[in-house]
């Protein structure tokens, strides 16, 4: 039983770095109609940008964060300028195919400016080795943060789009882009706000993963960003916190499947492989689509003739 | 051709000769391009000499690239099914044309056929329940389809006790470059002839109707599912003789042709090239499956500055910027640089027509 508990609280971490690249994915999708498949680079160029303060100038943890937010919303700023607005009135598919070339160009010039990131570094955090201990359980003091960091964002985001008159404005544009710019809302710079904004959330989540894994490079993100996106479509691409719910439950499911199969076999079949696990994910994952086409929080289109 | 009928003082005559004169000009260009795509191999011997064999058997890949390419075309660019799940029945294809001509010891026409067949049925399988599901969500979800394929796979050859699946009993003649190269030409030739008159039937003008307006197809009674289902069918099937022929040209099969990798490749070429264009898809297989092959002749290593930059770094990068500037200048594809040259050159026409009758 408590090893139960103890990977569902494993499972509750990772599914917490999950549910903030989709939160970060359906802000964008949102908004700008944009299905970002760069998302996982943003995340990962702007944890490298942090690696290499923290080991080049030996920057203190916390400064070198708050530089790297700093980075990454300038990044987020950049990206919507050069990259957003051009393809903005594209097909989606085209949108869409467009950020995969991005996250090449993305990669080729982190792995460019730091060429040690192609391989696989350590990274240093002051929180290595620390653990806490809730009855029973334990847990280490990152997965804690990571936690405690995707509870305040969630709030704080919820706060924000719901509170706040630039918030509401967001959505707004969101709901009806035409009838936003109609109200006199700057719409364009309320897309370079979005941006912005996720790319903060992509750098916490790349950090936020770097500092659990203790490891980093450049391509780090990839194997996390597709489960993110199963999240997000999970949750219902339209909604924040079908999001977070999407990318807990694959952590979830990720974690409790690993030890439900862990040392079985079926016949000569090894199940605790983890080409089982994903099969099984992703298995479980068309079933629930299939019941609720828009996800589990998403709200079904109307169809107008 | 709407525009010279009107224009035209005998409108019957006349545009019956037009259309014929138009018919005879695209069979003449199809004919042409297939032979002058036959007179690549010999102009390859004289080029590259020794190295004339290896080239011609990287060129045949675009060939396979191409009929992935279609069958994505045909199912997202003119059916308008965003799926992402084509490369599971790429790998689907290549594993059973494995299985049967190694282990089961069928003949390798049996074996592409047998293969042809149950990618059809799988895409039955997938095109009905896909119907509940649209949009970005179809995507995705199709997307885990290809990561369940590729996963049991790969299964498959861990439990098998393989490293790969290399296939042994394959037709001397397709083991050499030449007659591999002319096969595939000529499978890709008569696939596009068949995708262009399956277009142009009740079939292809019942995608189109779907694509354009779905109510308005519904309400001239097109039937929905059918036409979508059998979509999926037509793609599935095309896609797995696609990877029947990958694993004929690469002597072995493997389980990363069913990757997320190698699906979204194939999407983004019927986007680079042109959704809903038999042409686009071409020039899309080509530019996403054959630029990264051609960067890759580029100089090692290569310093740009203080930056010192290994080749595979840098042809990433640099494809990824091409592809991003087509997708820039292109948003909806390389086809539409062919449409928007005719239309400049006709309306010049039109124009000095104009003057001279001025």
């Amino acid at each position: 039983m408590l090893a139960v508990l103890q990977v569902t609280l494993a499972g509750l971490v990772t599914g917490s770095l999950y549910g903030l690249l989709a939160l970060g994915i359906v802000l964008i999708y949102r908004t700008t109609g944009v299905l970002n498949f760069a998302y996982g680079a943003m995340a990962a160029v702007s944890a490298c940008f942090m690696y290499i303060l923290l080991t080049g100038p030996q920057l203190n943890f916390w400064l070198a964060l708050g530089l790297t937010l700093a980075f990454s919303i300038a990044l987020g700023v950049v990206l919507e300028r050069a990259f957003a607005r051009p393809v903005l009135e594209a097909p989606v598919f085209t949108k869409a195919i467009a950020t995969l070339a991005l996250a090449l160009v993305l990669q080729t010039v982190a792995q460019a400016l730091w060429p040690q990131l192609a391989e696989t570094q350590h990274f240093p955090t002051p929180f290595e080795g620390h653990a806490l201990r809730l009855g029973g359980l334990y847990i280490s003091l990152i997965s804690g943060i990571v936690l405690g960091v995707t509870a305040v964002l969630m709030l704080g985001l919820t706060l924000f789009l719901t509170r706040t008159r630039l918030g509401i404005a967001m959505r707004a544009t969101a709901d009806n882009q035409s009838a936003a710019r109609l109200m006199g809302m700057p719409v364009g710079r309320i897309f370079m706000l979005v941006w912005a904004l996720s790319a903060a959330v992509a750098a916490l989540a790349g950090v936020l993963l770097a500092s659990q894994q203790g490891l980093i490079d450049v391509q780090f993100m990839d194997p996390v960003l597709i489960l993110a996106f199963v999240g997000a479509v999970l949750g219902g691409l339209d909604s924040l916190p079908g999001a977070l719910l999407g990318g807990v439950l694959v952590g979830l499911a990720d974690n409790l499947l690993a030890l439900f199969l862990a040392g079985h076999h079926l016949g000569a079949l090894n199940v605790s492989d983890p080409g089982v696990r994903e099969t099984l994910i992703f298995g479980g994952f068309v079933l629930v689509l299939l019941f609720r086409p828009q996800g589990l929080l998403g709200q079904a289109v109307l169809r107008r003739v | 051709m709407d525009t010279r009928k009107t224009t035209d003082p005998s409108p019957s005559a006349g545009g019956a000769a037009g259309a014929g004169a138009a018919r005879v000009r695209k069979w003449a260009g199809g004919l042409g391009a297939v032979l002058l795509l036959a007179l690549v191999p010999p102009l390859c011997d004289a080029l590259f000499g020794a190295s004339a064999g290896f080239q011609l058997h990287r060129l045949s890949l675009i060939g396979i690239y191409i009929l992935a390419a279609l069958a994505q075309n045909l199912l997202t660019g003119y059916a308008a099914q965003p799926s992402l799940g084509n490369a599971a029945f790429f790998g689907v294809g290549a594993y059973l044309l494995a299985w049967l001509t190694n282990d089961l010891g069928q003949p390798y026409l049996v074996g592409i056929l047998v293969a042809m067949a149950v990618c059809a049925a799988l895409g039955a399988l997938v095109g009905g329940p896909a119907l509940r599901i649209s949009g970005a969500y179809l995507a995705i979800a199709t997307l885990g389809l290809v990561f369940i394929t590729g996963a049991l796979l790969d299964l498959w050859d861990t439990s098998a006790g393989r490293q790969s699946y290399d296939l042994t009993s394959l037709p001397a003649l397709l083991s050499e470059d030449h007659a591999l190269y002319f096969t595939i030409l000529a499978v890709c030739a008569l696939v596009l002839f068949a995708a262009r008159n399956l277009l142009r039937s009740r079939v292809g003008r019942a995608w189109v109707a779907i694509r354009d307006n779905e109510a308005a197809a519904e309400a001239f009674g097109v039937n929905l599912t059918r036409y979508k289902v059998l979509a999926f069918v037509v793609s599935a099937t095309l896609t797995g003789l696609a990877g029947a022929l990958y694993a004929t040209w690469a002597t072995t099969a493997s389980a990363s042709m069913s990757s997320a990798d190698q699906t979204i490749a194939f999407l983004a070429m019927i986007v680079v090239g042109g959704l809903g264009s038999l042409l686009g898809s071409a020039l899309g297989a080509i530019f996403v499956g054959f630029l990264p092959l051609l960067l890759g002749q580029l100089p090692s290593p290569l310093a740009i500055g203080p930056f010192q930059l290994q080749v595979t770094t840098l042809t990433t990068g640099i494809y990824g910027i091409l592809l991003l500037l087509a997708l820039i200048f292109f948003p909806r594809g390389l086809s539409s640089l062919g449409t928007g040259v005719r239309r400049l050159i006709e309306r010049r026409a039109v124009h000095s027509a104009e003057e001279g009758t001025v």
